[in-house]
């Protein structure tokens, strides 16, 4: 997919089995968007194919509507109608059978716990309250592959955990294939059955989040330089035996990747002692998803979706 | 790239293999209809701008207008131009409103869902339509009640609401079009403006037989000159004959059946000619601009 020279999306090749859980990591402009955008009809691919539930996007896109529910990165909403009345018109277009409508839309109502404010109009709702309506109308009949673009942004913690929860309800006791984009690395890692990671339009890297984990480091020691020579300190450590890598992350601090953290990191306190480099915040940790990003893109991704520049070497 | 290979039912949620145009345009006919009981203040000055127009119109020109060109229902001379304005206004707002489904994202959660891309403009122009019936009807409550008269009747008045409603669809059309195009809801708000001078250089406030000669043969390839024509057909007659009438002391009876004797049910049929190829134009142009963004 190209808009003009700039290429968005460039040779993505995936298939996300029926029944998965698969997200989609990336930071902004990576090509999320886009993706979602061309799997969900939205957009024309420029070149290449895809199918969503076996449907050709271009050629059979009424039959991938069908198939599909869709929560897009801003909850799309009209705030003239309340919450009922937009989940009850998303039943209709999707042609829910009008007996089962108002059952339904108490079910999911009673899900995203916004019963007692379903018949307030939408305009009226805090930014949250859209982000579950919206959430709602995508699931309001049922698709069997519902695509979610980031769909927990913005939420508090406990609705957070309590969509997750029905994102894995559904999954396992109905099937539901969902296909998700996010920039909460916790959120993929907690949820996902497989996970791509997206960088300027291609996947680098794509497994479960056991096996991405299993690629880096099992341990990582991370450290805040509060005084002396950073850039030394990175090469001295990156010297060290046990040491696989270690690479400037942010203003400050330093991760350092290895088999063994135990044995490692009395070792680093040692020549960080000898060198005359001032530390804080020295913690041992497992390898997460957050090191695996980092691996494969050379950067870290915060909480808004932007790319946090690093340094440093392996 | 394959996401699933095959889509489960949705728990026998859904029906399909029913064609679903009409119903998904009533639907989101509905949307429209609900959204203007929840901005009142908009739809009262929607109605409050043309009558204040046809008050100051009558105030400003109703003096001359026996002496001038011998129209003594002068009110009844102004009814199709405030019908005309009372349906042009809010009919354009429907790009306003398309500009505003598009920032918000819910014009993409429309394209979305399985129903048909037609299903969303014939949705937002069936509720025009109907919005400029109920508006126009209004209008002719108003005319009435001050003495205006329509010669043709009831059945001319339900003609003429026929011919509002259609007009409301046609102008649709235009804002429709331009929201499509653009995006853009400066854009949007000006499609009100081009009406002005289609309705300017239309025999609006005085017959076209007074106009210069320049402004004149505008007016004849101005498609709101026959609509507004066909409408003043039904509301005065030949105004000629009944002002004549008039003029020596006749009733009001008199006056109307002078009138009904020089109704000219070719000027109606004009009438509808221009709305419906008025129409056919904005409503093929916005086809062309939402087959252009939705694909």
């Amino acid at each position: 997919m190209h808009y003009g020279e700039v290429h968005a999306v460039n040779g993505i090749d995936l298939r996300v089995a029926t029944g998965q859980i698969f997200g989609f990591l990336g930071e902004n402009g990576s090509g999320k968007t886009t993706t979602v955008r061309m799997l969900t009809t939205l957009l024309k691919p420029t070149a290449g194919a895809a199918e969503v539930g076996g449907f050709d996007v271009v050629s059979e896109a009424d039959a991938v509507r069908q198939s599909i529910g869709v929560a897009l990165q801003d909850a799309g909403l009209d705030p003239f109608q309340t919450g009922r009345e937009l989940l009850r018109l998303s039943a209709q277009l999707y042609n829910v059978r009008g007996e089962l409508i108002e059952d339904r839309i108490s079910h999911l109502l009673d899900v995203i716990n916004l019963s007692g404010d379903a018949d307030r109009c939408v305009g009226e709702y805090s930014g949250g309250m859209q982000r579950r309506i919206d959430l709602a109308a995508a699931l309001v009949h049922g698709p069997a592959i519902v695509f979610l673009d980031e769909p927990t942004t913005g939420l508090d913690p406990l609705s957070r955990q309590r969509l997750w929860e029905y994102i894995r309800r559904l999954n396992l006791v109905d099937g539901v294939t969902f296909f998700l984009t996010t920039q909460y690395l916790e959120e993929a890692d907690q949820l996902c059955d497989e996970i791509a990671i997206l960088d300027a339009g291609r996947i680098v890297l794509q497994d479960t989040p056991q096996a991405l984990k299993d690629t880096v480091s099992d341990d990582v020691i991370s450290f805040e330089v509060t005084a002396g020579d950073r850039q030394n300190a990175i090469d001295r450590v990156n010297a060290l035996p046990l040491v696989e890598s270690a690479r400037g992350d942010g203003v400050s601090k330093v991760s350092v990747y290895t088999k063994s953290g135990t044995d490692a990191f009395p070792m680093i306190v040692r020549l960080l002692d000898d060198i005359a480099v001032s530390f804080d915040h020295l913690t041992l940790s497992h390898a997460t998803l957050d090191d695996v990003f980092l691996e494969a893109t050379g950067h870290r991704m915060d909480d808004t979706g932007q790319a946090v520049e690093t340094d440093g070497s392996r | 790239m394959a996401i699933a290979t095959h889509t489960a039912p949705a728990y026998g949620l859904v029906h399909t293999g029913r064609l679903q145009v009409i119903g998904h345009s009533r639907r989101l006919a509905g949307r429209t209809v609900r959204s203007w009981f929840r901005q009142p203040w908009i739809e009262v000055t929607n109605v409050f701008i043309p009558h204040f127009f046809l008050a100051v119109g009558i105030a400003g020109f109703g003096f001359l207008a026996d002496r001038g060109f011998g129209v003594s229902n002068y009110l009844g001379f102004l009814v199709p131009m405030a019908v005309l304005q009372i349906v042009a206004g809010p009919s354009s707002a429907s790009g306003f409103a398309i500009v505003s489904d598009l920032q918000r994202g819910y014009f993409d959660k429309l394209l979305l869902t399985p129903a048909s891309r037609w299903s969303i403009i014939f949705g937002r122009v069936a509720a025009d339509g109907l919005r400029a019936v109920l508006y126009s009807s209004i209008v002719v409550a108003v005319a009435l009640t001050f003495g205006s008269g329509v010669v043709a009747g009831v059945g001319g008045v339900l003609v003429l609401l026929l011919m509002a409603g259609l007009f409301g669809v046609a102008y649709s059309g235009v804002g429709i079009f331009i929201a499509l195009r653009t995006a853009s809801a400066e854009a949007a708000q000006a499609s009100f403006m081009l009406f002005y001078p289609l309705l300017f250089m239309a025999p609006a406030y005085v017959p076209r037989e007074i106009f210069s000669d320049w402004l004149r043969w505008i007016a004849t390839v101005n498609p709101v000159t026959y609509m507004m024509e066909g409408m003043r057909e039904i509301v005065l007659g030949d105004f000629a004959a009944s002002a004549a009438v008039e003029d020596v002391g006749g009733s009001a009876a008199a006056i109307a059946e002078a009138a009904g004797n020089g109704w000219d049910p070719e000027r109606v049929i004009l009438a509808f000619v221009a709305i419906v190829g008025f129409g056919a134009l904005t409503l093929s142009a916005s086809a062309f601009a939402l087959k252009r963004r939705a694909g």
